[in-house]
């Protein structure tokens, strides 16, 4: 019998992969949302997080980037 | 969410080109599901100028003037040079690329421009001639209020105390109602009068000129510039708005790295010949001073001396040139005896010229170091002299604390513009790069733990793929093009770690004087020594004209200023002139290249760092592919197990530093003293040899020196270089032969 779960599947580069699994493990055991890490581009999570990592990023993403003031 | 995102996060390097957009306000209140037209709605709102009237023939014409103070220029006009050299009289330049500068009209800057001599009037119409549109009400109203009061007070210097003239009572009375001037008189803090005396304040700036030819109170001082001391174009330019009317005014020159501003200053002493106050900003330094006086200028050797801990000599005759360093000067503790008795001698002399190399250095020591600000202050109200110039190589703008200088020294008298530099063949024509190095994985799982949020910075500067580019990149100068590279560190660990793993010298704050001098020997001279590594002790002080190549792997955070040292170090113009004029066989004969580990903290400060450069013309290369794939197997950190075990080395230390930190910690050691340990490194500003044996005896408590703190193992940068520096060093060349070998 064959199991299927509904989820989503990240492709990203290898660095922010680091990232979301850091993410990851960062959140109390309910909230675990990565399924299968599938190889260190890609991973299968859970349906509903796809804003919160998106968020996220750019979050972090700003912290990184430098924008002149004017 | 599939694809696509590491791409993202590479985004914000699109910021860079783009012009300076919204507002911080504006960004807040943006709301980021609406699309970009909305966004640039607003920015065509926010700059209107369609009420700007455009002249009949305004394609001749090379300026935009808006209402708001600033200033567009066209640099492909034919009349670009001529509009050039009003511009940076009237206004301060805000960005330089090659093609459009932008300027902007300030109080301070006209009142630059009337105290090198140009009128209202006179600005008035040149800037309507030039500007393709009709000038604003608002320009010109700006430019008379700022203009109208110059020239109505005049600071003056006699017998070593400061007078306040005007010929118009009127003007001294309302002086003297306001508080701090009227304290003033009794006791004297001229700064404060000169700033409250500024275009943002009472709006009555100070005319100090020095009228050197009449001054028969202060004795000559027999110095001529040598014939073949020739002053290039810009520094004649610079020279001549700095002695305008017969009479030498207080300001400030700046001129890039490299394009000579050792002449500039020996020049302007030279014309005023009085006695002379040269302040630079170390000890190396200032032996370099005393060269550039004694190669350029027909001083002899006995009126010219130098005071540093190490180096005191005695003035002598009436008249003379003495180099020290800012700290020397305002150092506030007790000195020895010989220094005293000279620091005594420099407080009562009045002096003709006070020459301030690196003006902009002081401020940003402060900055970095938390030594009072008012340090500064103090070395220029100790000094008495007629006329102030200083000399720089980068004003950051953004720093607000760089306005002081209008009041403490003066306004900018001039502002070399890099490119044109660069073109007319004076300075190198640098390639600069920024090369993003990916974290490997197990390197970037580390950056983003929790806990390790301090080792952030050793982990991103030993990136493997960082090392590895840098590797490749030494690799390929010294083979390919012979090229001499410096490698730039600030972290200790990184710069250790590299420099023994590729095999190469490195100099850091604790190398004593004797290698250092061997190493710099080996590199100018050798040819099996190409590239050497250097911590930030080579920021400024180390004079390495050989090198053509920067590789930088870890930097001061954001600190525009070091950049831009770090690029001056190669700015030096090699090889043959005409090589080097537009159209001539190399195009790039330098190379300045950032390597920056993507997805980290370092992007920021890398674009940071980078914007002085930018507003100077120059454009950063973004190099992604480096290095390329079929060099892979030849580097260093190739295999996993590798590069695990440079991860585990970083680790080590890092529970080492804290350990230490720690037990640091205990002993109520200093904050400098823990930075230490995570490879940040602290130098030791040439000071009174007193205070360097004070520090030196509170080091440590009784457990730390029995061995109980739990120190296994620590480096300081004691004041030994120095004490080997008191000595005189000695020149290889006439070392007996048979200890020649020795020492190679």
């Amino acid at each position: 019998m064959v199991n299927a779960i509904k989820g989503l599947f990240i492709s990203c580069d290898v660095p922010m992969a680091q990232f979301i699994v850091n993410l990851n493990a960062s959140m109390p055991a309910s909230d675990k949302f990565i399924l299968h890490m599938l190889d260190p581009t890609h991973m299968f999570v859970q349906p509903h997080v796809a804003d919160m990592i998106r968020s996220k990023i750019s979050e972090f993403r700003d912290q990184n980037s430098y924008e002149k003031p004017t | 969410m599939a694809g696509g995102d590491g791409d993202r996060a590479r985004a914000p390097k699109r910021h860079k080109s783009s012009a300076p957009s919204r507002s911080i306000d504006e960004t807040a209140e943006l709301d980021y599901t609406d699309d970009d037209v909305r966004d640039a709605d607003r920015e065509v709102k926010k700059r209107d100028f369609t009420k700007l009237e455009l002249k009949p023939d305004h394609a001749n014409r090379p300026l935009w003037a808006c209402a708001d103070g600033r200033i567009f220029l066209e640099t492909f006009s034919p009349l670009y040079k001529q509009a050039y050299d009003f511009l940076i009289a009237i206004a301060e330049p805000v960005c330089r690329p090659e093609s459009m500068h932008e300027y902007n009209l300030t109080p301070h800057s006209l009142y630059a421009a009337v105290s090198v001599g140009l009128e209202t009037s006179t600005i008035i119409s040149v800037m309507s001639k030039l500007s393709k549109t009709k000038l604003p009400r608002e320009i010109i109203d700006f430019i008379h209020a700022s203009t109208a009061n110059y020239g109505k007070v005049k600071l003056v210097l006699k017998k070593n105390r400061y007078f306040v003239e005007s010929p118009f009572p009127e003007v001294l009375k309302t002086l003297l109602k306001d508080d701090i001037i009227c304290r003033a008189r009794i006791s004297p803090e001229v700064e404060n009068v000169k700033q409250r005396c500024l275009p943002n304040a009472l709006n009555f700036p100070m005319l100090e000129e020095y009228d050197f030819r009449n001054d028969t109170v202060n004795p000559d001082l027999e110095m001529e510039l040598k014939p073949q001391a020739r002053p290039r174009p810009y520094q004649e330019k610079s020279l001549s708005k700095m002695f305008g009317n017969g009479r030498a005014r207080s300001g400030i020159i700046v001129l890039p790295c490299g394009a000579g501003k050792s002449l500039v200053g020996v020049s302007a002493a030279c014309r005023i010949k009085k006695s002379c106050l040269c302040l630079a900003t170390n000890a190396v330094s200032v032996d370099q001073w005393a060269f550039q006086f004694k190669l350029w200028s027909t001083i002899k050797d006995e009126h010219i001396s130098r005071f540093t801990s190490d180096n005191k000599e005695k003035f002598r005759g009436m008249a003379g040139v003495v180099v020290t360093t800012y700290n020397m000067v305002a150092f506030g503790g007790k000195r020895s005896e010989d220094s005293e008795k000279i620091i005594e001698e420099i407080r009562n002399r009045e002096w003709g010229l006070l020459l301030m190399d690196e003006v902009g250095y002081p401020l940003v020591i402060f900055e970095v170091h938390v030594v009072p600000a008012h340090m500064f202050r103090k070395v220029i109200s100790i000094t008495k002299s007629h006329c102030k110039l200083g000399l720089t190589a980068t004003l950051v703008r953004e720093d607000e604390r760089i306005t002081d200088l209008n009041f403490l020294i003066g306004p900018k008298l001039y502002e070399a513009n890099w490119l044109d530099l660069v073109k007319g063949g004076f300075i190198a024509n640098v390639q600069c790069a920024e090369v993003w190095c990916p974290m490997t994985k197990e390197f970037f799982a580390e950056y983003l733990k929790k806990e390790n949020s301090k080792k952030k910075q050793v982990l991103y500067a030993m990136n493997p793929n960082k090392f590895r580019a840098c590797e490749f990149l030494i690799r390929f100068h010294e083979q390919q093009r012979g090229d001499k590279i410096i490698v730039f560190a600030d972290n200790l660990f990184a710069l250790t770690s590299y420099a023994m793993k590729l095999r190469k010298p490195m100099i850091y704050g604790s190398t004593s004087h004797v290698e250092r001098t061997r190493i710099l020997h080996q590199f100018k001279n050798s040819s099996d020594v190409n590239t050497i590594f250097l911590s930030k002790v080579g920021d400024n002080s180390i004079d390495i004209p050989e090198a053509n190549v920067i590789i930088q792997i870890s930097s001061h955070a954001g600190s525009r200023r070091q950049e831009a040292q770090r690029l001056g170090r190669i700015l030096r113009a090699k090889g043959k002139h005409q090589d080097r004029m537009a159209g001539g066989k190399e195009e790039y004969n330098a190379f300045f290249y950032s390597l920056v580990s993507t997805d980290t903290q370092e992007m920021y400060y890398s674009t940071k760092r980078q914007q002085f450069l930018i507003d100077q013309g120059y454009s950063f290369k973004v190099i992604t592919s480096l290095p390329p794939p079929e060099e892979l197997p030849n580097l260093k950190y190739y295999t996993l197990n590798d590069q695990l075990e440079l991860l585990a080395q970083v680790g080590v230390f890092c529970t080492c530093c804290f350990l230490l930190v720690n037990s640091l910690r205990h002993l109520n050691q200093s904050l400098s003293a823990r930075d230490d340990m995570i490879g940040i490194e602290h130098l030791e500003e040439d000071s009174d040899g007193k205070a360097l044996m004070k520090a030196r005896r509170s080091a440590g408590s009784m457990s730390a020196f029995s061995g109980s703190g739990g120190m296994v193992y620590m480096e300081y940068s004691t004041g030994k270089g120095k004490a080997g520096a008191s000595k005189k060093p000695k020149d290889p060349s006439k070392r007996h032969y048979l200890f020649k070998k020795r020492y190679q």
